[in-house]
């Protein structure tokens, strides 16, 4: 009887608290849904006029395009830069090494507007505010150190000494990477490009920044929409992301479980 | 001579050298031993005749020809890790496959002689299996297959028993014996357990510290070790202070005691092997030969472990281990009987502790 209780309590904590957290995520979808002129709940009546609404907000639709080339941009490169970087800094033994681990993650640690304003003021006097490249500079400032993390991670928990046995069976250190270190580490590859590609695409505080107004990019239009209209339009835009997002969660989660089962 | 290290070092940091002075050599097919306890420098000996590790300073040849240079995938070593380090994301055959892969052997070649290797550690059947769907015992049959496939002009093997139990243990020592000798492939097998190394190798390397204690047959180092801490590390042995006398014998307590070497100056250290000992009851009086030494003493303490009685026997000299096979047919002794101790004095090795002067 007891145990049939607490249990019971148990499960309705937890549905609970996932209630809370999610509920927001989930009332997006029906509010997306509304034909009402106004956010409101419930909605007094259902139509898919703020999707057809949205595909006519020519702004909407730049800027979705705009953030989306730039998180891939983005990706692209934190992965080209932070795979070598995370290699360096658990294969190779060098003076400082631990130092330079510490400060290339630790922007993490730092509020975005801190970054975002030094930035600005840097960027400013190189003509880089609302162009391409300053925007992806400025994303990069913030995906690198989670991607260096997870790669860090992801490379110093190989098994032992699997690299030295494919060096001794003759393969060079490029094969040795090739055929050993890269495929290994593909589920931290995987984690860190679909991070660095969420981070970019929802990072506000940089963006407003840098992008200024001439950039369009999707979270500044949408922050810059709500100010002036509180129609669905926006709720539309959230259910769109948050299925964009939950695609990507359950490709890690498919390559990372997957990427478990081939190592280890 | 096939293999030579020649005063090989290797310094990590600031710290006192992990190997140091160390030269030995090696003929073609010869099996060789790195025994030592923990830390010693052996992993560290292996590494750098692979390759994997740089020697700070030194030279490794192979064939007369200076390898110290070479990076480890031109050495053509092949190596058994302790841990296998299997590649976890390569089916068996294809673990097996890499070597003859990164040779750029021939495809049908490869098929071929990956068949063949795992037929000889008794492996044929999981070729399309993953390492971690092997027991312990298996995954370390397929890296020595691994290993033997690229036929390696020399063979290293670090711990490669340590993690198997003791039956399975017996096993592979004999089964990799039985292929070193068949191929005739010049070996280095690192361990800690002495009598591994005595069961299999064709000679030992005593190691300490980073240091070469001595070298020699399994014979050799235990009944001539050269050094006190040899002696120790080979089985289990009693150690007595003494002092030379001027007529060769040496004096301990109040016993004298004749060695295999007769004559010495100053303070001596004096080791018996506890099963070289005889034990008899002390009223069974016998007359003693030249060559044996024979003290009185009482049984303090007896442990029984099956194959042997453990004794413990306060002497004139000291107390000693002693160690006799059980038997159905005698009684044992026990404490506080006294009993007489007979030993060959051939059996006796001494250390000098001082240096005459
Ligand atoms: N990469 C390293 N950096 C610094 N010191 C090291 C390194 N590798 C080994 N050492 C030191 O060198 C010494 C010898 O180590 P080594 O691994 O060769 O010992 P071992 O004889 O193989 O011991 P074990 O039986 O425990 O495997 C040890 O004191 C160890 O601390
Ligand atoms: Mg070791």
């Amino acid at each position: 009887m007891l145990p049939t209780i607490s249990r019971g309590l148990h499960a309705l904590g937890i549905i609970s608290i996932m209630m809370f957290l999610l509920a927001p995520v989930i009332l997006v979808f029906p509010i997306s849904f509304s034909a009402d002129a106004h956010v409101a709940w419930p909605p007094s009546a259902w139509s898919t006029r703020w999707y057809v609404a949205l595909l006519h907000n020519e702004e909407m639709v730049t800027a979705f395009r705009n953030s989306l080339v730039i998180a891939g941009c983005v990706t692209a490169l934190t992965l080209v830069v932070a795979m070598p970087a995370a290699v360096a800094l658990t294969r190779w033994k060098f003076w400082g090494r631990d130092a330079l681990t510490s400060l290339f993650t630790a922007p993490l640690l730092l509020p975005s507007i801190v970054l975002g304003l030094a930035i600005l003021v840097i960027f400013a006097g190189y003509g880089l505010v609302g162009s391409w490249p300053g925007v992806i500079i400025g994303h990069l400032v913030i995906t690198l150190p989670y991607a260096l993390r997870v790669l860090i991670t992801g490379l110093s928990t190989m098994p032992a000494f699997v690299e030295d046995a494919a060096g001794t069976l003759g393969a060079d250190p490029w094969q040795v990477f090739r055929r050993i270190t890269l495929p290994l580490m593909t589920p931290a590859l995987v984690a860190s490009a679909a991070l660095a590609f969420i981070v970019s695409f929802d990072e506000v505080v940089i963006s407003l920044f840098i992008a200024g107004t001439q950039l369009k990019l999707l979270p500044v239009s949408l922050y810059h929409y709500v100010e002036s209209w509180t129609d669905p339009l926006v709720a539309a835009v959230s259910a769109l992301l948050v299925l964009g997002t939950l695609g990507i969660v359950l490709i890690v989660e498919r390559a990372i479980g997957f990427g478990k089962a081939v190592s280890k | 001579m096939y293999l030579e290290v020649e005063s090989l070092e290797k310094r990590y940091g600031h710290f006192a050298p992990s190997v140091s002075d160390l030269s030995f050599s090696l003929g073609q097919g010869e099996l060789l031993g790195l025994l030592g306890p923990s830390g010693c420098g052996k992993t560290t000996t292996l590494r750098m005749i692979s390759g994997l590790v740089q020697a700070t300073s030194g030279k490794i040849k192979v064939g007369g020809q200076d390898v110290t240079g070479l990076p480890t995938y031109r050495r053509n070593m092949g190596v058994m890790f302790q841990s296998y380090a299997l590649f976890p994301h390569m089916t068996i055959a294809e673990n097996v496959a890499f070597g003859l892969q990164m040779r750029k052997a021939r495809h049908a070649d490869i098929a071929k002689r990956v068949e063949s290797a795992l037929a000889m550690v008794h492996l044929s059947g999981v070729a399309e299996r993953k390492p971690r769907e092997l027991s312990g015992g298996q995954q370390q049959r397929v890296a020595l297959a691994r290993a033997l496939v690229i036929e390696p002009d020399i063979l290293l093997l670090d711990e490669p028993l340590s993690n198997l139990d003791a039956k399975l243990r017996d096993n592979m020592r004999g089964e990799i014996r039985d292929i070193q000798q068949r191929l005739r492939m010049t070996t280095v097998f690192v361990t800690h357990d002495q009598t591994e190394a005595m069961a299999i190798c064709d000679r030992i390397i005593v190691m300490n510290r980073g240091k070469l204690e001595q070298i020699g047959t399994p014979h050799d180092i235990y009944e001539n070790p050269a050094t006190p801490m040899v002696a120790e590390f080979v089985g289990r042995i009693n150690r007595l202070e003494g002092q030379w006398r001027n007529d060769g014998a040496v004096a301990v307590g109040d016993s004298l005691i004749r060695a295999k070497d007769d004559g010495g100056t100053g303070r001596v250290l004096i080791m018996i092997r506890p099963h070289r000992i005889d034990l008899s009851a002390s009223d069974a009086k016998s007359a003693v030969s030249p060559e044996e030494n024979a003290i009185n003493g009482t049984i303090r303490h007896v442990t029984y472990v099956g194959d042997t009685f453990q004794y413990e026997v306060a002497t004139t000299g000291g107390l000693l281990h002693v160690e006799k096979a059980t038997s159905s047919a005698t009684d044992p002794f026990q404490p506080g009987d006294t009993v007489t101790l007979r030993w060959k004095t051939r059996d006796t090795l001494t250390f000098s502790t001082e240096v005459a002067g």
